[in-house]
């Protein structure tokens, strides 16, 4: 910290239309430090990097790089003033072994390649990460955490000065994550600074020499590490009054146990899920990044017929080896992907909403029966209000909101008795919000039971009867309604304490 | 110019009415200025024949003096057949008075043809003809397709010696005037003369040089004996002489069919293809636009053994086509043999 | 000792068996087969397609296709042939490089709308496709080039016997091709920009952020392809001597086919001209013994050729899945047995 700040955002703003994205944001790097930055879901940490690695043009302010004020214009700008990101899914080239994916944008030699030559400088990189990488292996065959590593690699071969970490241990075991935060700090030891983004605080802890707080798009406040505690951060981060934009509406919840899970686990993903849903209810199930949860609903709807546990379904034991036994068995999945797993944006809302049910559609010969289609449509365009001139129109034109109400037609229509719903509210905005928050009441007063993954704090605390907080594949605990606050949420799916609760 | 067209115009009226006298004085003879608009179809764009055809059809339509439009369209190499269709059907639509046509897509041109009929417009075929004559008003035949198996038996037989073994080397294998060709010289051979005249094998070049040009090469290495390889295509019949000429195959090997006389020139002065035969696509375009002039305008009611005055090219009858029976053709005739004493004179 | 040999090289000496498979089959069928002579037309039909394989396969390492190819082929071929009748003294140096140049202008066309204008490679090659091919339409004023106008070096350069053992002949024109085949290999193989195709195809939003400029690199690709294109439309003339407006009518696909039988991924990323050039000779080898086959009809010719085509990508297609499960397995047992 003596020295020159390598990077300094000063006033950084980033709109996109309407939404502020990053508002008067400034932070200072310097060289040789391992800084930190934790924020929410949706605070601008993303934003801020893109910013950095000039993916992103601010809307105002300045970045000085070195002291000197400078554009960042493209990623290859990045690159030349020695700014480096890599992320969760790292970004390497299948196709090509670990040597040629370290020296692929390597502009500094000449024209020809040296292949013995960039092996050799590829084994040293590698020995300076302090890791053991055959150099000829192709990429397609590497683990995350491998790739990870040809992508550092590949930064250091461009004489990286600011290295942008974002959450790069939360797809990784946690031999993998110890690894790699033994990497960043050796890197550090050498002079790069490094940008840690996580969400696992006791990492932030173990390797963080100073570490900001940024809470929707703005800068909260960076600390020497020494001067924070797991709690500050918490309230630091979380800091906002619960907006009284969402009701909290009496539960209905009845006696009768529909679900009953006990532990469900998947190996290397998600361990030991125990809890019951009753008819009537809504259980959330809060947590951060990487906390898995989605993987728990894909294995109860029956994608991943590996995992292992007790599943009782109705009373019966429940084993689903595939989406259509589930489905069979009166389990809908609304995904929290509408683009890539719920809705086919080409086609008509009519033909979407039909889609899970075809069979329901069929005349006497085989044939689909449009009028039937039709009908059906339009009783759900009323239901849920989904604004739209008719029914034909294709589902990729509609706005967010009216396409998430789309999604819940289609599964509503199999009348589902346990409706697990990923991301409800996801990019969308608040009155479409509320709107949807509303059905999904309506359905559990109907006597559905509701599975809602969240990662709308807000929405979790308003929307359920009892809360799941999951943390990297664990259950950190289910929270009663009545006893439920953002810190408390927070605290568990940061990992600060283990509060087991027995269900 | 105006002058000359009209002292042309009285020549041809001259010589027409010298055809009226001369024959059985059932010709007729075409009135000029009638005001027609038609359109030439080829194959397709870009390849000389069907421009020569075109140079025909334009002498004879500043002949007639029709102050009508003369439309030269065509679709592109690669989009033949649909192109053709949707000539046609844009044809119809725009009340041209005649489409003439050198048909490439087969039967599958009928149901527009047939539209056309329907919308008034009248539909001639030449150098290639609708296969099952549905949708075509009369087919301008550039010679007996009869004949042409004879001459191309003859020019074998004279390359042969007599004796040998001959392969043909044809378009597509559905082009319906290369398959006529074929049938009609098979049975030409089965005449007494060419006893001793084998033919080994019939395969396709697909009208383009490089197929061509392999699969005679094929022809060669299948059939070590074989004497001549029969081509009753301009690009099969030139791609054939240069690979046999590249190939250093000439004596062994001679190339013959129909050609282009500027095409094949070397080839026939050092022998690799010492005869071979065409007839003239200006005359063939002369005498269809006469056709449909006089049947668009209603001089001409198509009907068998009407005869009518071609201008330069003195009287035509219709008659029924003997290779399709129920259709009517109109027959142009006659070959040209072109070999190393003429080809010269014809290629420049 | 499999996993010692990498994907690619296995891929090749598959390859190499199949064509091996395909001549002792073929000899078995067809009479007066196997000797010099086969090896003299396979030779000298694959010198053309082997170059044009080659750049489709440049375009197609980038995840794109070129369905234009044969159109650039024609054109050229017609220009050249109607630049040297209208100008017999230009020697053979002047007239390769407008070849190439030519091709190349055609090629840029297509790189900078498919990398520009961000329009699908095979909508763009499409459209171009026809355009070329009407433009060489416009152009040829229904003219035709023929051999007679053509210069005693020209006609006769494909067929230059360079060694001759026996009745097997190496020529000139089959040299030419696997020379530029294999400097296109080596450029691929050792030179920087190349790898960035490779990484374009592979990830093209991985290549983004590693700084690479995808849409030069895009372009490149097509005007590389449209180089080689350009260098086969002069081998083309040169071989056939008489060039008409369909000129090189269908060729796209036959390099497309090339292509993939050699082992190029189609969508991208992977892939060699080497194999793209066995490709070239194995599609070759199967249509021209096809042809001498008694037992398959013309009709019936086409359907052949296709089915073997697909057969042999979807063996490819195995044997890659295979060679993977190996790998895997290979990698596990290593794992196990380290502390």
């Amino acid at each position: 910290m003596k020295d020159q700040p390598v990077l300094q955002l000063e006033n950084i703003s980033k709109h996109f239309g309407m939404t502020i994205a990053l508002a008067d944001m400034s932070i200072t790097l310097h060289p040789g430090e391992v800084h930190a930055i934790v924020g929410e879901n949706g605070a601008g940490k993303s934003t801020m990097i893109k910013v950095m690695t000039g993916i992103y043009q601010p809307s105002a302010g300045t970045i000085l790089i070195g002291g000197k004020p400078q554009v960042i214009s493209g990623p290859q700008a990045a690159r030349d003033a020695g700014i480096a990101a890599i992320y969760q899914e790292p970004m390497v080239f299948p196709d090509l072994d670990v040597t040629e994916n370290i020296f692929i944008s390597d502009t500094s030699a000449g024209l020809l390649m040296r292949p013995a030559a960039q092996r050799r400088r590829a084994i040293e990189l590698i020995e300076r990460i302090g890791i053991n990488l055959d150099p000829d292996r192709i990429a397609s065959g590497l683990t995350l955490a491998e790739q990870q590593v040809v992508e550092i690699a590949r930064a250091l071969s461009q004489d990286v000065r600011i290295l942008i970490m974002d959450e790069p241990t939360a797809s990784l075991s946690a031999h993998e994550a110890a690894q790699l935060r033994k990497i960043a700090k050796t890197l550090a030891a050498q002079g790069v600074a490094v940008v840690y983004i996580s969400h696992r605080l006791e990492e932030i802890f173990e390797i963080a020499d100073r570490v900001t707080v940024i809470r929707d798009g703005a800068h909260i406040s960076t600390k020497p590490i020494a001067s924070v505690t797991a709690d500050s951060m918490i309230s630091e981060m979380v800091g906002r009054e619960v907006g009284n934009y969402f009701a909290k509406a009496p539960g209905t919840v009845t006696d009768e146990v529909i679900l009953q899970v006990q532990n469900l686990s998947l190996a290397g993903v998600f361990k030991d899920i125990t809890f019951d849903l009753h008819k009537g209810e809504i259980l959330c199930m809060a947590g951060l990044v990487g906390a898995r949860r989605t993987d728990v609903a894909l294995a109860l709807f029956g994608v991943t017929p590996t995992a292992t546990g007790e599943v009782t379904y109705k009373g019966k034991p429940a084993r689903f080896r595939s989406p259509r036994e589930a489905i069979d068995a009166g389990v809908a999945y609304v995904s929290e992907d509408r683009r890539k797993l719920g809705l086919a944006m080409p086609m008509s809302i009519r033909s979407n909403i039909s889609l899970v049910t075809l069979d329901a559609f069929l005349s006497r010969f085989g044939l689909l029966n449009r009028e039937k289609e039709t009908a059906v449509a339009h009783s759900y365009r009323e239901r849920l209000n989904i604004r739209t001139q008719d029914v034909d129109s294709e589902v990729g034109m509609l706005s967010g909101g009216n396409q998430q109400k789309v999604m819940l037609a289609k599964w509503l229509n199999m009348e589902p008795d346990l409706l697990i719903f990923d991301e409800p509210t996801r990019g969308i905005d608040i009155g479409a919000k509320a709107e949807v928050h509303d059905l999904i009441r309506e359905f559990a007063a109907a006597g559905g039971a509701v599975l809602v993954i969240s990662s709308d704090l807000p929405e979790v605390l308003a929307l359920g009867d009892r809360i799941l907080v999951m943390r990297e594949g664990q259950q950190m605990g289910i929270l009663d309604t009545s006893e439920a606050t953002q810190e408390r949420v927070m605290i568990l799916a940061t990992g600060q304490t283990a509060l087991r609760e027995a269900v | 110019m105006k002058h000359f067209t009209k002292l042309t115009m009285a020549a041809t009226l001259l010589l027409g009415t010298a055809g009226f006298a001369t024959a059985e004085g059932h010709s007729v003879t075409l009135e000029t200025g009638q005001e027609v608009n038609m359109v030439l179809l080829p194959k397709f764009l870009g390849i000389l024949v069907f421009d020569q055809a075109n140079e025909g059809a334009q002498e004879a339509h500043a002949e007639l003096e029709n102050p009508g439009e003369l439309l030269f369209i065509g679709p592109t190499p690669e989009n033949s057949t649909a192109g053709q269709i949707e000539i046609m059907t844009t044809a119809a639509t725009q009340g041209q008075g005649a489409v003439m046509i050198s048909n490439n897509a087969g039967d599958q041109i009928v149901p527009s043809a047939l539209a056309a009929q329907e919308a008034g417009t009248r539909v001639v075929t030449w150098d290639s003809p609708i296969p099952s004559g549905e949708g075509e008003d009369v087919f301008i035949a550039q010679v007996d397709f009869g004949s042409i198996g004879v001459i191309m038996a003859d020019m074998a037989f004279s390359i042969l010696g007599g004796e040998g073994q001959m392969a043909v080397l044809s378009a597509t294998p559905d082009a319906s005037n290369q398959n006529a060709w074929i049938a009609a010289m098979q049975v030409a051979l089965e005449d007494e003369k060419y006893a001793n005249i084998e033919l080994v094998d019939v395969v396709y070049g697909d009208d383009q040089a490089e197929v061509s040009y392999n699969r005679a090469l094929a022809l060669v290495d299948q059939y070590p004996d074989l004497g001549v390889i029969m081509s009753p295509t301009t690009v099969g019949i030139q791609a054939a002489a240069k690979a046999m000429q590249d190939e250093g195959l000439c004596e062994q090997v001679k190339v013959s069919g129909l050609g282009l006389p500027s095409e094949m020139l070397s080839y026939t002065l050092n022998g690799c293809a010492p005869e071979f035969a065409l007839w003239d696509f200006r005359d063939l375009g002369y005498l269809t636009y006469f056709t449909a002039y006089g049947l668009a305008s209603g001089q001409l009611t198509g009907d068998i053994g009407e005869t009518f005055s071609a201008g330069r090219m003195g009287d035509y009858t219709i008659e029924e086509d003997p290779g399709r029976p129920g259709t009517k053709r109109i027959l142009m005739g006659p070959f040209t043999v072109y070999t190393a004493e003429n080809v010269e004179a014809a290629a420049n | 000792m499999l996993a010692r040999i990498s994907p690619q090289t296995l891929r090749i000496l598959a390859l190499l068996a199949v064509v091996l498979a395909v001549l002792l089959f073929f000899s078995t069928q067809v009479p007066n087969y196997l000797n010099g002579r086969l090896f003299n037309r396979i030779s000298s039909s694959v010198a053309i397609m082997a170059l044009i394989a080659c750049g489709q396969t440049l375009v197609i390492l980038t995840r794109n296709i070129d369905l234009s190819i044969g159109s650039i082929v024609g054109f050229v071929a017609f220009a050249t042939g109607s630049l040297i009748t209208n100008n017999p003294e230009l020697g053979p140096v002047l007239l390769v490089s407008y070849s190439i140049i030519l091709g190349a202008c055609f090629g840029v066309v297509n790189g900078l709308l498919v990398a520009f204008l961000r329009i699908p490679s095979i909508i763009v090659t499409l459209a171009t496709m026809a355009l070329f091919r009407s433009s060489l339409v416009e152009y040829s004023d229904a003219k035709s080039i023929t051999t007679g106008n053509l210069p005693e070096w020209l006609i006769s350069f494909p067929n230059y016997k360079v060694l001759t053992f026996g009745t097997l002949q190496l020529r000139a024109g089959f040299l030419v091709a696997v020379l530029v085949v294999i400097a296109v290999h080596i450029a691929l193989t050792h030179l920087r920009p190349a790898r960035k195709l490779y990484a374009v195809g592979s990830n093209p939003e991985a290549a983004e952020m590693a700084g690479i400029n995808t849409k030069l690199v895009v372009l490149s690709a097509f005007a590389c392809a449209g180089a080689l294109a350009g260098l086969a439309g002069f081998m083309f003339l040169a071989r056939f001597g008489t060039i008409t407006v369909v000129a090189g009518l269908g060729i796209e696909l036959k390099s497309v086919a090339a292509s993939v039988v050699g082992g190029v991924n189609i969508f991208g990323g992977s892939g060699t001209v080497i194999g793209a050039l066995l490709g070239a000779i194995l599609v070759d080898l199967i249509d021209m013994s096809l042809v001498r086959w008694a037992l398959v009809s013309e009709f019936w010719r086409e359907a052949v050729l296709g089915t073997l085509i697909l057969l042999s990508v979807a063996a490819d297609a195995i044997l890659m899945r295979r060679l993977i499960a190996l790998r895997v397995a290979r990698e596990k047992t290593t794992k196990e047995n380290a502390p």
